[in-house]
This record gives structure tokens, sequence and C-alpha cells, in this order.
């Protein structure tokens, strides 16, 4: 009997079928989470050797390391690997494909061979983007500015567009699974306002991804085939506009900045409550700013563009818009704060990438207002500035979140813990490190230092040297998880099924999960999400 | 359990019904996708028609508006018969579905055929745009953009015909051996959305391409 | 099955339609009506494409949800096309160069 019990047990997703091939053919959610979280993880560490580069170079005021044409190469496929290869998909296709499902009581995704099929397309693409990489890289910068990418660059333009082209239908399959399955196969007495918000902010993720990226597809078909023929609709001689270029690349992009700093909001929302035992504060208000973020993130594009040519009355209109935009992520980070308000709150590791997020992303965000301001954005345009904006966003903000769900979501996906002590300090040592990197980038920004230059006025020279100084222990921070994760995969103390007496369906599975989720699917009774209040009796008896 | 019911109701849905209303759902998104790809050209063209008006005028008179219309005409009856296809498959008709889709593929093909005379032609008389492109008219570079959006949007246009004239092909297959029925032929309705929206495109292609110089 | 059918009558009026308007909009495309001739030409054309969507493709007929992403479609495609015309609609307004 006992025997047979700890047979039962031991059935989940990862030991159920062994063998490369059962992992290379599955159709299950949770195994093609982690073959992208394999990929994603090596992309990652890909653009950090650049900007460890890049850094490296940037510690004299003039070229020691690498020349500037080199130095172009390096921070485009930088910016082009760590935006399209890790960024965008980093946790919608990790912790996303591993939890949607889960999370609206599904025993998988609504299209699973759509699913293996965008991971095989997304390494095709990645395999190309490398190939291009391989041959020499591309210096145009990850923006791909006409026309010095169509008609003047001699580096591998094309190769790097069609790695990214196909990336972008891998990004689409993805999304347009997440919105059928979010739409359509919720458990019985799921509502829409009893779904987490993790499920809430991936949905209008998704949404904006199925209706930008296509813009992106063709943008880049426009750019390679103008390099082709030699001609095209980007050509000056032709009376093309460059500008126009800038148009329709970001259109794309800049809601592509907001699915980069979506699903970190979406793992916080799940973090924060959790781990101040109280209800999200103001549940529909964060409902909703992430469909609002969604919306208004496409009427955006032209703050990119307040010195590149475009009327003045465009662009006031998009500055307006820039600080419509601010409201719903500011309304997201008060109820954050006001959930952790009289809360129960415990810091363990995922907690501390939260609020490590909460407040880099603040800082990140009135920055970019700052940048919205067509005054002072003829001043900020092109430095520093700009770079330790989004890097507070993106680096502070969506891979401290990144890390934060992997923590959290850890023994759900392994079945173990990983080392608490090890993992707080590795905390300390990303947030020390991340900030003595990008803070003095704001300095040298505001005091003129150009982007992408490698060589500069030797006044900057301190400032670049602490910055790359908190590179190096900003990389230590990232090296340590990915050494003590994979330990802790194997060696790691056994997980109960919700270690973090946290609400969700997700919990209520064995840690790991069994290959199809649930046994019998769930109905929903509980009349709200997050319900700690209630739960607080049964959460106890686990 | 019969072949049809099993793809009828895949393991993760609880009913076939579920199952088909969400792979609608999923149709359309994809639909609603390929609106943007094109989106983003029309709006290139937009902007260049707008600020060059006369040249896309004269460039547009170039055009074989026979060719163009007969072109339409066939697209536009080519969905009809998908229609008539759709239609049999929901009777469960094996013989007037394949009957259908044949018709449906031919009429595709003659579209292509008629499309790349087309382009043949545009190439004899020295309008494609690059090395080939010939004119000594004041707007030459204007009437040369106009035929580089006319190559690269019917062009691309052209490639999803390809690709739909493929997937008619596999629906053809899959109706002959047998797994379509009355039960199960939601395939061949998403096919069948794919082929009328390509139509849909070539509608507004027909529009602003082929229109603008007629009155010159 | 249970998808509404449509009625073969009601496919071959649609097309018949639909091949007339294509005819509509030839014949007044003959006629020079400066910059109405482009409103009205693709006015006609987006007839014939909710047409086609709306019996051919069914739209009439589905559920709230599909007519929301045909929605969304079309009004973000509105959103891309107006402010970026936007910008060069107003590009020269002011005395100074490049403004």
């Amino acid at each position: 009997m006992a025997q047979a019990v700890a047979e039962a047990i031991q059935k989940n997703y990862l030991n159920e079928k062994q063998g490369l091939l059962s992992w290379l053919l599955t159709t299950d959610h949770k195994r093609i989470a982690i073959l992208y979280t394999f990929s994603i993880t090596g992309f990652f560490f890909l653009g950090g050797f650049f900007a460890l580069m890049m850094r490296l170079e940037l510690l004299s005021p003039t070229n020691w390391l690498v020349s500037s044409e080199t130095y172009n190469k390096l921070f485009t496929m930088h910016g082009t690997i760590m935006v399209w290869f890790f960024l965008i998909p980093s946790i919608p296709n990790t912790l996303g494909n591993f939890l949607i499902p889960m999370m609206v009581g599904a025993k998988d995704l609504a299209f699973p061979k759509l699913n293996l099929a965008s991971w095989y397309v997304f390494m095709l693409g990645g395999g190309v983007t490398v190939y291009a990489l391989v041959r020499g890289g591309v210096d145009t910068g990850w923006t791909f500015y006409t026309p010095f990418s169509t008609s003047y660059s001699t580096t591998y333009v094309v190769a790097a567009a069609v790695g990214i082209f196909i990336a972008g239908f891998s990004t689409i399959m993805t999304s347009l699974n997440f919105i059928a399955t979010i739409h359509r196969m919720r458990a019985p007495g799921l509502t829409w306002f009893r779904l987490p918000i993790f499920i809430w902010s991936m949905y209008a993720n998704s949404v904006i991804l199925v209706l930008n990226t296509p813009v992106l597809a063709i943008t880049l078909v426009m750019v390679g085939v103008e390099r082709i023929a030699k001609v095209g609709i980007f050509d000056p001689a032709l009376g093309g506009d460059p500008v126009l270029f800038q148009h329709l690349f970001w259109f794309y992009s800049h809601p592509a900045v907001y699915t980069m700093v979506l699903p970190g909001m979406a793992v916080i929302s799940e973090i924060v409550p959790a781990f101040s035992r109280k209800p999200m504060f103001g549940y529909k208000a964060v409902a909703f700013s992430s469909v609002a973020i969604a919306a208004l993130s496409f009427l955006v594009w032209g703050h990119h563009m307040f010195v590149a040519g475009e009327s003045v009355y465009v662009a006031m209109a998009f500055s307006f818009f820039s600080f419509c935009v601010a409201v719903p992520s500011a309304i997201k980070v008060f109820n954050w704060t006001a959930t952790m308000y009289q809360g129960s709150v415990s810091w363990d590791t995922p907690m501390l990438y939260a609020i490590g997020f909460i407040g880099l992303f603040t800082i990140g965000g009135m920055t970019g207002l700052m940048l919205a301001v067509l005054g002072l954005d003829v001043h900020l345009h092109d430095t520093y500035f700009v770079i330790a904006h989004f890097h507070y966003i993106m680096v502070g903000g969506t891979v401290m979140a990144f890390l934060g769900g992997v923590h959290y979501w850890w023994p759900k996906i392994s079945g173990k813990m990983y080392p608490e002590g090890l993992a707080r300090i590795s905390a300390a040592i990303v947030f020390i490190g991340f900030n003595l990197t990008f803070f003095p980038q704001y300095v040298l920004g505001y005091l003129g230092m150009p982007r992408r230059y490698a060589a500069y006025p030797e006044e900057f020279q301190m400032l670049h040297v602490l910055s790359t100084a908190g590179a190096t222990i900003l990389g230590v921070g990232y090296v340590l998880p990915l050494c003590y994760l994979i330990w802790a995969w194997y060696y790691g103390r056994g997980a109960t099924p919700n270690p973090w007496r946290a609400t969700g369906l997700e919990w209520k599975t064995p840690s790991p999960p069994p290959a199809h989720n649930f046994e019998v699917t769930p109905v929903v009774t509980a009349p709200r999400p997050y319900d700690y209040e209630a739960m607080k009796e049964e959460l106890q008896l686990v | 359990m019969s072949k049809s019911a099993t793809l009828a109701c895949r393991e993760q849905f609880r009913t076939p019904a579920q199952q088909r209303e969400t792979a609608s759902v999923g149709m359309w998104i994809f639909l609603a996708n390929e609106v943007m790809m094109f989106g983003a050209l029309f709006t290139a063209y937009t902007v260049y028609r707008a600020s060059h008006p006369q040249a896309f005028d004269i460039g547009s008179a170039d055009m074989n508006i026979m060719l163009g219309s007969i072109n339409t005409a066939l697209l536009l009856t080519s969905s009809l018969m998908l229609s008539f296809a759709e239609h049999s498959a929901q009777a469960g008709n094996r013989r007037l579905i394949a009957l259908f889709l044949i018709l449906t593929m031919i009429i595709g093909a003659v579209f292509l055929g008629l499309k790349f005379t087309e382009y043949y032609q545009h190439f004899q008389e020295h309008k494609a745009p690059g090395v080939w492109f010939n004119d000594s008219s004041p707007y030459a570079n204007s009437i040369q953009m106009f035929f580089v959006f006319y190559f690269i949007m019917t062009g691309l246009h052209a490639v999803h015909m390809i690709i739909g004239i493929g997937i008619l092909a596999g629906l053809l297959f899959r109706t002959i051996i047998g797994t379509m029925t009355a039960e199960y032929h939601t395939p061949i309705l998403f096919g069948g959305l794919y082929w009328h929206f390509v139509d849909i495109v070539w509608i507004f292609l027909y529009a602003i391409f082929y229109l603008p110089g007629l009155h010159l | 099955m249970n998808e509404p059918a449509l009625s073969l009558k009601k496919y071959i009026f649609a097309w018949l339609g639909l091949l007339g308007l294509t005819l509509v909009t030839t014949l007044i495309a003959f006629v020079d009506l400066g910059v109405w001739s482009a409103v009205i030409e693709i006015g006609i054309a987006a007839i014939m494409a909710s047409m086609v969507a709306g019996f051919l493709m069914h739209a009439f007929y589905e559920t709230k949800l599909i007519k929301l992403i045909i929605a969304a479609a079309i009004i973000w495609f509105l959103v891309m096309i107006t402010l970026t015309l936007g910008d060069y609609m107003t590009r020269g307004w002011l005395p100074f160069p490049g403004k």
C-alpha cells in the first residue's frame, strides 16, 4: 500500500516519459516551458557576454579593447539578442507556458502542438541570428534605422532580419495560444474577475504581441527588399522617407517594450499578495490597468522620434499620450504597495525581488516621464540617460521579476526547494550590482555622454568605471542563481504542494504536477481571488 | 471512437463545442494579426500617395485594368466556390467538397497565372523598380516608388495565394481520405476563412493600384 | 456541428453583389472626382470587404468575442494609419526648418 502511494506520488510531468525524444516531441506545456528556459538562459548569457565586452571597453576613454566598428556590432548584437531572444520570450514562454493552463484549471493550452512548433520556430530564428553573428555580426543598432541599414551598412543585416522575422512568428503563435486558452478554457466558475492578475497581465501582453509583431515582420521584410533590390520604400532617391521606417519600427517596438514589462508585472502581482498574506488591493483597478497599458502603449511610439524630424504637433500628441500611459503603471505600483500595507510581510527571496522590482521600476518609469517631456528629450535623446531609463525597467524590472518568479514557482516546477539563504544573498548582490551599474548612467546621460560611443571625453571616465564595476557584481549575481538552482534541481529539499501557502489553482496540484495538471477539472466556487482571509484556516492545515 | 470524433474533441478540451469555439478564436486572432501585417504596408502606401498624388495616379494609369478586373472577378468567384465547399462539408458530401475545392484551386491558379503575366508585362515596359526601371517623365522617382509598393504588396498577396492553394490541397487530401465529415470539418471552415481573407486583401489592392489612374 | 449554415442563395446573392460593386467602383474610377475618388473607391472596397467578411466568413453570425477581435484589428490599423499620417500632414506648419 505504501509502495503504491509512493509510486503514485512520484508520477509527474518530469518522469512520466523518459528520453530525449520524449522531450523534443512533447506537447506538454510544462515540458515546453522547460525547453524554452534552456533557450532563453543561453541567449541571456550570450547577450550578457556582449554587455560585458562593452563595459570593459568603456573602462577607458579611448578604444583599448575593440575598434569602434566592433563596438557597433557589440551593442547591436547585445540589444538584438536581449530584446528578441530574452526579454520578450522570457516570462511568457517559460512561466507563462507553465502556469497559464494551471491557473485557469485546464489540462493544457488550447493548441499544444502549436506550442511545440513555436519553440522550434524560436530556435530556428535564434539559429539564423547566431549565424549572422558568427559570420560577422550586424552594426546598425538593434533599431535597424534606415538608410544606414538599407544602403550603407556592410554587415549581415538581412540574415539578422530574417532571424528576428522567424522568431516573431514564434511570439505570435504563443500569444495566440494564450489568448484562446484564457478566453475559452477556464474551469467552470472561473469568471474573469476571479482570475489571478497574472492571467490578466499575460492576456493583455498577448494581445499586444498579436497586433504589433506583424508590423515588425513586414518592416524587416521591407528593409531586406531594399537591401537586396537596391531600391525600396525608405529610399530617399525615390522620394522615400527614412523616418517612415522609424514610424513603422516604433509602432511595433514601443508596445514591444510593454510586452517586456507586463509579464514582469504579472509575476509581481502574484508574489506580493502571497508574501503579504493579503488580497490584491484594488484588484479590478490592477486588472483594468493591464488592459489600459496594452491599449495606450500603441499610442505613444512617436516619443522615440521627437528629434527625428516628425512634426511638432504630432510630437505633442505623442508626448501627451506618453504621460497617459504612465498612469496605469502607477496605479499598479500604488496597489502593490497598498497590498503590502498592514499585511503580514515575509522577506523570502521572491518578495525581495518583487520589492526590488517595485522600487526600480518606479525610478525607471519616472525617468521615462522625464523623457516624454519634449524639452527635456531634446537634451537627453540618444544619451546614457535613455540607456539607464530602459535598463532600470528591463533589468531592474523584468529580469528581477523573472528571477523572482523563477524562485517563487521553483518548488512547483521542480518539486524541490532552493537554498533560501544563498538566494537572498544573491538577490542582494543583484540589487547592489544593478544600481551601481546603471545609476551612474543617469548622471552620464545628463552630463551629455552619448550612447553607442566607444570613445568619450576623459571627464566621464570615473562614472564609466563605477558602472563597469557594478556590471561585474551584477554578473556574479546572475551566475549564482544559475548554479544553485541547477544544484537544487537535483539535491534540493523536497517541496510540498503549497510551500508558500498561496492561493491559486496551480498550488492545488502536487509539486511537481502530473502530466495533465488536474485529474478532474476543478470547479471554482471562491467568490474572490487571493482570498487569504477565507483560506486562512484551510491553508494552515497544509 | 471514430477518427472524426477523436479529432473533434482532443484531450485538452471538455466538449467538441469548446474545441470548435476555441479554434475559431485562434483562427480569427490569426486573421487580426494578418490585418496588421498588410496594414503596415497600406499605411506606408497611404503616406506616400498623400505626398505624391499625381505621380501615383500616373503610375496607376499604367496598370492593366482588364487583367486587374478579371482577376478581381476570378477571386470573388473562387470565394463563392469555397463557400459551396463549406456548405457541402456541413452536409457531409465528400464528392461535392472535393469538386468545389478543386474549382477554387483552379481559379486561384488562373489568378496567379494572370498576375505573373502582368508582372512580365511590367518588366517588358520598364516599369519594374530597380535596374529595370526606365522613365523620363518629371515624376519618374515617385512613379518608381508606386511600382515598389505594387510589387511588394501584390507579391505578398501572391505568396499568400500560393500558401492558400497549398492549404486547399491539404484539405482536398483530407477530404479524399475521409477525415472530413459532417461531424468534423472545422479545417475546411478555417481554410475558407484564410482564403476569404486573402480575397479581402485583394479587394483593397485592386482599389489602390488599379483604380486611381483610370480617370487620366 | 451547430454553427449557422448560410443558405446557398445568400452566398450567390453576396457574390452577385460583390461583382456588381466591382463594376460600379471601376466605372466611377473613370470620372475625375479629385480627392473624393480615393474616398469613394476605398469606401466601396470597405463595403465589399464587409460583405465577404459578413456573408462568406459568417462574421455577422459569430460570437461577440469574434466580433470584438475583428473590431480590434480594424481599430488598431486605424490607429497606426491615423497617427502616422498625422505626422506627415502636420509637417511644415511651423516656420522652422524640419518642423
